[in-house]
């Protein structure tokens, strides 16, 4: 027992000083490289950001290549590969090709050209979607896990819903008072500061000791937004939302992105509340860095795995929720054309021209399944518990 | 392992358990062929569910369909879309005509008169037979009865409201010595009544009437306001035309009840009542008072010339003696409510509708189906079909199988379906004009919509007749005015603006547009640009959109679209006139009243003038248009207005759609002839393209029979 | 314990109190009005409107609506503006219509997710697993509706039998009550299988992880070491400890219950809760949409409480 315990003591003293053989980027990719169904998932959304950005360039400007707003009444409805009537059709109306790669729609525009289109279309609201709730939730996250201690005082939140009923009362028509409320607490705001910049706390009489005293922690404040926000059922609240704003492709993008970000709060603040006790974080305290240089430098790129894995898979449901929305008709309004909204105006004519159903669906299922897929390999790659041991 | 196993076998139980109940499911081809019950029913497919069977009580079109089976009015429309007695079996407009006697002013030959001498002048008129001017000679000839009514002393109370008198309310007291009154009895409505009377007793006679001389307020009022009071309380004439329905004796309710004239009181009762919220309180509003002669025969006095008033007693009569204030304050006591708030739209009555119509209800599931049985004692004979169920099936794919497989009879067809199941052998299509058109409708306040060549050159530039064509299917046709296209009002000799790019571009360049290098139409610098927009949900309108932004795209305007939400399109957009241009339709009545949607009164905020069209002429057509009584003069001034909204274009009329409805084939009409031998004909569509006409004679056989005219 | 269950009920509380302020805000403020003071219907003069208005208190400051309509809410008078019924009635109604949907679809989820996640763990990175993990996302990556159509055009066309409604529509006069039972199951077969789809897919990648996690433990290698039997090893002593976590899941299905998808219930003509929200959406049905939001928030309230109370029993190294 002795001689084992020696033994592996030397060869853990003997091996620490080395320095990787591999950098961990590199270790990453010889991981991730064995995962040959992530690899595929990589591969399509390389292949589809590709697509989505040429679709931008040959779909779009004053005279695009392919004009997916180009009507052609009397072409309409002709299946994948069909002939133009060249009789039929002004010069400017021929497509490029000189056939229908993926057939026309019910006002004879060419599908290709909308799918074109509606990759950028479906790629933007995916990723500036996810984009918000990815930034709003290392917000929140972060701040819960690092400044999670400290204590928000009595007259702060009574300021805070003063502001918010006062911007509130302005959105519901009742301005005047609403403006009232939001100079008066603005007024407040900037006394505090000065009076706490002079004198401290000593003038304060003793009745206004009460809301001066802290009522409840930033770490409790956050996580119980974040369970309010989870009170609403997600698609229902988007719906709700989307039903009752004007629709247009920048609400959505907002919408879906402002009730998704707890997930990633949750995992944030986790992630910051393990590693805030971490001995590399002490050091660096030690040595004098600033919190905005510790939260960044130090601890972001410890704790970002879990939200990678969770924004590659949100994209992925960004573009079905879209898809939903769509087909009740809430999705991203013409003439933007997006994967959901093609499907679900084909879905009328799904008996007599399928294509219309079948080419944005499948494409939606492909794309949707390698950033799945890709997400999945990532999960297992970044999970060093579920790494296989040897 | 009993771990593992249970793991492997729980859900491959499960799974089994689930499919096999495959075996027990009957097939189409069991609930269809094999269900000879089946053949009795019409089951109707509709995306939305009912949401209160009380006619007066309700708007929409899913709970109107089911309350037409339920109950039944006092006329409808027949074939040729004229009045048909339904539980009234004839009716008599009338009208009383008053006017106070003005005793200041002369009449021609008599001088200052009284009264008497007033009544007897016209008596005497009338009885002379080579009176100078035909047009006073008719109005004397429908005069049936001239009395006079004493002048008499009464008070009124009224309460000030105006933005001098602030908050606190104000009341005077105004005594009115009311002059003698004449009260002609007319045997038809003849709006030009005191116009012609003028000619005998003087041109200013009426006019120089002046009320407030009759009154006097305390505390005193200024001479205006007094005027206006005088306008309200004491007009010179006063038209009150009179509707007296004559009832169809021995019709009952589904519950036994016997239907008289009290119910039709109370119906219109119910629906003026604010407690209940009718939104149909608008069509009555005009209404002075209805009195019930005896229980067969009703009165219904008007306060002023309002033509389309006869159409709205086809609306759905209610059976007072389960709905009045007793029997809802005995519900209300059942359910333990406060009887002084519990108000008609509370009653069950509404899931549990008692009314006359050919079907009784029988049972409704939210969200799922009503079914409907018929009335064994309904009054104009047995409907064919045994039952009538209504189904709801809120997507329009499953709807569209569901039919195919033969387990609905009819459903919301599209136009494209329509196209390919009129070559199926299994069905028979219908299409007829609906009552309903679409339109681009402009903005007039907003330049550079304020010019009719612009408003012209825009509906130039698109090709609608192939919008019909490609878009439709052919279910459409053009339209060129507000009418419905198939009554007379409609002035068939009014041609549709062309499809003419090139001319529109000429008409836009009279009116200062020239295209720029990059092609765009300019003027004074600034391009042609505007929003197009529409609400989401309706496919054509959608699609309408594009192909007017492409359309426009190509006569160099830059067009943007949107589509909003309903209810944030209406409220935010239309409402407030806040829009350049939009797609929208009307659903028309048949009257031709257009007061609300073409009047210049109506162009304020949440009117329904919203693109803001006023043009005097239209206007005096309009009103003189809902106080005609008489078909034909209707009809000349209908056709004149529709010339004037076509010359100005405040729309660019688009099409009005077709009915379009697919049934089985093996759906006919069955009736008896003399010798009381079944007859089986084809179903026809009306004249007006109303397939369902004789929807009660309607029968599905178990096999299509074949017609002689068919081959 | 008990300070652990009031601490929490109170917190429960207060965010209950929050949300109701949140929902209300945002359906009062947001733009639209409800349909019955739709002034596009030329029927509706202002004045009807006005009165409407006036009947749903709409003409009242924000803060007296809101205690207007929670005020009937907790007395239970709540009542739909559309047809006057009692709104608690109503959500009943729908919440026994989705409750078969609900509880077979979990049934599938979770008896479906075990053995996949379990075998996918014991043959990492074999074909099982990789086949495994690719159907489950190939089934969630399906647009919903698109999948379902699919689905129902094949069933329908292949075997000639509804799919859609609750039940076969007319079946109840004169079938046997077997028939008319497994009739309902038939109906319930593809919606609730449509539904458990992305459940099986989170639920089963859920359950390999945690088995991956266990097996990687010391006393998995003891115990193999033991010599005992790959079997044993995997469900007696790995599987017991990996199945903690979802003990406490149990709590969180409970929102559930009333949240039924807008998109699968109108597909299958299926009157359920989301059907009725969405449609009550639509027409800005307030107190319809408020008294979900409310029931629902309740629920997932409820159900987090469960399932730390779950945790609490379950894991004795916690105690709060």
């Amino acid at each position: 027992m002795n001689i084992d315990e020696k033994g592996f003591n030397q060869d853990f003293q003997f091996e620490a000083p080395m320095a990787p053989k591999r950098t961990r980027l590199q270790e990453f990719w010889l991981l991730f490289r064995q995962n040959r169904l992530a690899i595929l998932g990589l591969f399509i959304f390389i292949l589809f950001f590709c697509c989505a950005i040429m679709g931008l360039f040959i779909t779009s400007g004053p005279d695009p290549l392919f004009d997916p707003a180009m009507i052609r009444l009397q072409e309409k409805l002709r299946p994948p590969l069909a002939k133009p009537n060249l009789d039929s059709l002004r010069r400017e109306e021929i497509p490029c090709l000189g056939f229908y790669l993926m057939g026309t729609d019910d006002l004879g525009r060419d599908v290709f050209a909308r799918m074109l289109q509606g990759a950028w279309v479906s790629l933007t609201v995916g990723f500036v979607a996810v984009g918000i709730s990815v930034l709003i939730g290392i917000f929140m996250g972060g701040v819960a896990g690092y400044f999670g201690q400290h204590h928000i005082r009595v007259d702060h939140i009574l300021m805070t819903i003063l502001l918010i009923s006062g911007a509130g009362l302005v959105m519901a028509h009742s301005i005047r008072f609403g403006a009232v409320l939001l100079c008066l607490t603005l007024a407040y705001i900037f006394y505090s500061f000065f009076t706490q910049n002079r004198s401290g706390e000593k003038s304060v009489p003793s009745w206004a000791k009460v809301f001066r005293k802290s009522a409840v922690s930033v770490d409790t404040l956050i996580m119980r937004i974040v369970d309010i926000m989870l009170c609403f059922p997600s698609f229902f609240l988007i719906l709700t939302v989307v039903a009752l704003l004007p629709a247009s492709i920048y609400n959505i993008m907002i919408v879906i992105g402002l009730t998704s970000w707890m997930g990633t709060t949750r995992f944030v603040r986790a992630e910051f509340l393990s590693l805030r006790e971490q001995d590399f974080v002490a050091a660096v305290k030690t040595l004098g860095a600033s919190n905005f240089r510790i939260i960044f430098r130090h601890m972001m790129p410890n704790a970002i795995a879990p939200v990678l894995v969770s924004a590659t898979i949100g994209i992925a449901t960004a573009i079905l929720t879209e898809a939903g929305l769509s087909f009740l008709g809430f999705g991203v309004p013409p003439p933007h054309a997006t994967w959901g909204n093609i499907l679900s105006d084909g879905k009328n004519f799904i008996f007599d021209a399928p294509w219309l159903t079948f080419i944005p669906g499948i494409a939606i299922l492909i794309v949707v399944l390698s950033f799945n897929l890709f997400g999945e390999g990532l999960r297992d790659v970044l999970n060093p518990k579920l790494r296989e041991r040897h | 392992m009993t771990i593992r196993r249970v793991l492997i076998f729980a859900p491959m139980l499960l799974i089994l358990v689930l499919l096999q109940s495959y075996f027990w499911v009957p097939t189409y081809e069991e609930q269809t062929k094999g269900n000879p019950e089946r053949l009795n029913e019409y089951i109707a497919g509709s995306i939305g569910d009912a949401s209160l069977l009380n006619p007066i009580l309700t708007a929409d079109s899913a709970s109107s369909s089911i309350e037409n089976m339920v109950f039944e009015g006092l006329i409808d429309r027949d074939e040729q879309l004229r009045f048909r007695g339904r539980l009234a079996t004839s009716w008599e407009v009338l009208e009383e005509a008053f006017f106070y006697v003005n005793k200041s002013s002369g009449i021609p030959g008599l001088g200052k008169a009284g009264p008497q001498d007033v009544a007897d002048l016209l008596r005497e008129a009338k009885k002379k037979k080579n009176t100078t001017d035909p047009r006073l000679k008719n109005s004397l000839d429908y005069i049936t009865a001239i009395s006079v009514i004493p002048p008499r002393n009464y008070l009124v109370t009224k309460q000030i409201k105006g933005p001098d008198t602030g908050e606190q309310k104000k009341y005077i007291k105004i005594s009115i010595a009311a002059p003698a009154r004449i009260k002609l009895a007319l045997d038809r409505v003849d709006q030009d009544l005191f116009q012609n009377l003028s000619l005998l007793l003087g041109e200013d006679y009426f006019a120089s009437f002046h009320g407030e001389n009759y009154l006097s307020a305390d505390p005193a009022l200024e001479k205006e306001r007094l005027a206006k009071y005088a306008g309200e309380l004491l007009p010179a004439v006063e038209h009150n035309p009179v509707l007296m329905f004559h009832l169809r004796p021995g019709v009952k309710f589904h519950d036994g009840h016997l239907f008289d004239a009290y119910d039709v009181k109370f119906t219109y009762e119910s629906i003026m009542n604010p407690k209940n919220l009718s939104p149909r309180i608008a069509d009555y509003e005009p209404v002075k008072f209805v009195s019930v002669i005896d229980p067969l025969t009703i009165k219904i006095i008007y306060k002023r010339l309002y033509s389309p008033a006869i159409g709205t007693w086809g609306m759905g009569i209610l059976p007072e003696h389960l709905l009045n204030s007793q029997a809802l304050t005995k519900e209300a006591q059942r359910l333990g409510k406060d009887p002084n708030t519990f108000s008609m739209r509370q009653s069950s009555f509404n899931r549990n509708p008692i009314g006359c119509g050919p079907f009784r209800f029988q049972e409704w599931k939210s969200d799922q189906y009503i079914i409907l049985d018929r009335f064994d004692g309904y009054w104009e004979g047995l409907p064919n079909y045994k039952k009538y169920v209504f189904r709801v099936i809120p997507d329009r794919l499953t709807q569209e199988m569901e039919f195919y497989a033969g387990t609905i009879d009819s459903y919301d067809v599209q136009p494209h379906q329509v196209k390919r199941l009129e070559k199926d052998q299994r069905f028979q299509s219908f299409s007829g004009t609906a009552f309903g058109y679409t339109y681009i409708g402009y903005n007039i306040r907003r330049k550079p919509f304020d010019d009719p060549r612009v408003r012209r050159a825009l509906g130039m530039a698109i090709d609608v007749d192939k919008i019909i064509n490609y878009v439709l299917y052919d279910q459409g046709e053009r339209i060129t005015g507000p009418f419905v296209k198939q009554t007379d009002y409609y002035n068939n000799n009014i041609k549709p603006v062309p499809y003419d790019p090139k001319g529109a571009l000429t008409l836009l360049e009279a009116a200062g547009w020239k295209r720029n290098k990059e092609g765009w139409l300019t003027k004074d610098g600034n391009k042609f640009q505007f929003t197009l927009i529409t609400n989401n949900g309706n496919d054509l309108r959608k699609a309408i959109l594009a192909i007017a932004q492409d359309s426009w795209k190509q006569i160099g305007i830059n067009v943007h679209t949107d589509l909003l939400e309903w209810s944030v399109f209406i409220q935010e957009r239309v409402n407030k006139a806040d829009f350049d241009a939009l797609i929208l339709g009307w659903q028309m009545g048949i009257e031709p009243d257009l007061y609300q949607i073409w009047h210049s009164s109506q162009t304020n905020p949440y009117q329904l003038n919203f693109v803001g069209f006023k043009n005097k002429e239209a206007d005096d057509l309009i009103i003189k248009i809902r106080q005609e009584y008489d078909h034909n003069r209707q009809v000349e001034y209908c056709h004149r207005l529709h010339e004037i909204i076509v010359r100005e274009q405040p729309y660019t009329f688009l099409y009005v759609g077709k009915w379009t409805a697919v049934l089985d084939k093996r759906i006919v009409i069955k009736t008896l002839d003399d010798a009381e031998q079944i007859v089986y004909e084809k179903i026809k569509p009306t004249k007006t393209g109303n397939y369902s006409f004789y929807f009660n004679k309607w029968i599905k056989l178990p096999k299509a029979p074949s017609f002689m005219d068919e081959g | 314990m008990l300070s652990f269950i009031g601490r929490s009920v109170v917190q429960k509380i207060i965010t209950l109190f929050f949300v109701s302020i949140v929902s209300f805000l945002i359906i009062h403020i947001a733009p639209g009005k409800p349909s019955q003071v739709d002034p596009m219907n030329p029927k509706f003069t202002p004045e009807v409107v006005e009165r409407f208005r006036k009947e749903f208190h709409l003409d009242k400051p924000l803060h007296v609506q809101y205690l207007y309509f929670y005020k009937d809410l907790f007395t239970g008078e709540t009542v739909s503006w559309k047809d006057n019924q009692s709104v608690l009635k109503k959500i009943w109604e729908r919440f026994l219509n989705s409750l078969p949907l609900f509880i077979v679809g979990t049934i599938i989820t979770w008896t479906l997710s075990f053995p996949i996640g379990i075998r996918s763990a014991i043959f990492r990175g074999q074909f099982y697993d990789r086949s495994a993990t690719f159907l489950s996302y190939l089934l969630i990556s399906i647009p919903g509706f698109f999948f379902a159509y699919v689905l129902i055009i094949f069933v329908v066309n292949q075997f000639h039998v509804p799919v859609i409604g609750m039940e076969t529509f007319g079946i109840g006069d004169g079938a046997s009550l077997p028939h008319i039972f497994m009739d309902r199951i038939w109906h319930l077969l593809l919606p609730s299988v449509l539904g458990a789809t992305g459940g099986i897919a989170v639920l089963s990648r859920y359950v390999r992880s945690q088995m991956l996690e266990v097996e990687g433990q010391d006393y998995i290698r003891t115990a193999r070491a033991k010599g005992l039997s790959p079997e044993q090893v995997h469900y007696r002593h790995a599987l017991r400890n990996a199945l903690l976590p979802f003990v406490t899941m149990f709590g969180l299905i409970l929102p559930g219950l009333i949240g039924g998808s807008v998109i699968i219930e109108s597909i299958f003509s299926w009157p359920g809760m989301g059907r009725m929200a969405y449609e009550a959406i639509l027409a800005r049905d307030y107190p319809v949409i408020l008294t979900v939001n409310f029931v629902s928030a309740i629920l997932v309230l409820a159900g987090t409480f469960i399932s730390d109370l779950l945790y609490l029993i379950v894991d004795p190294r916690i105690r709060l």
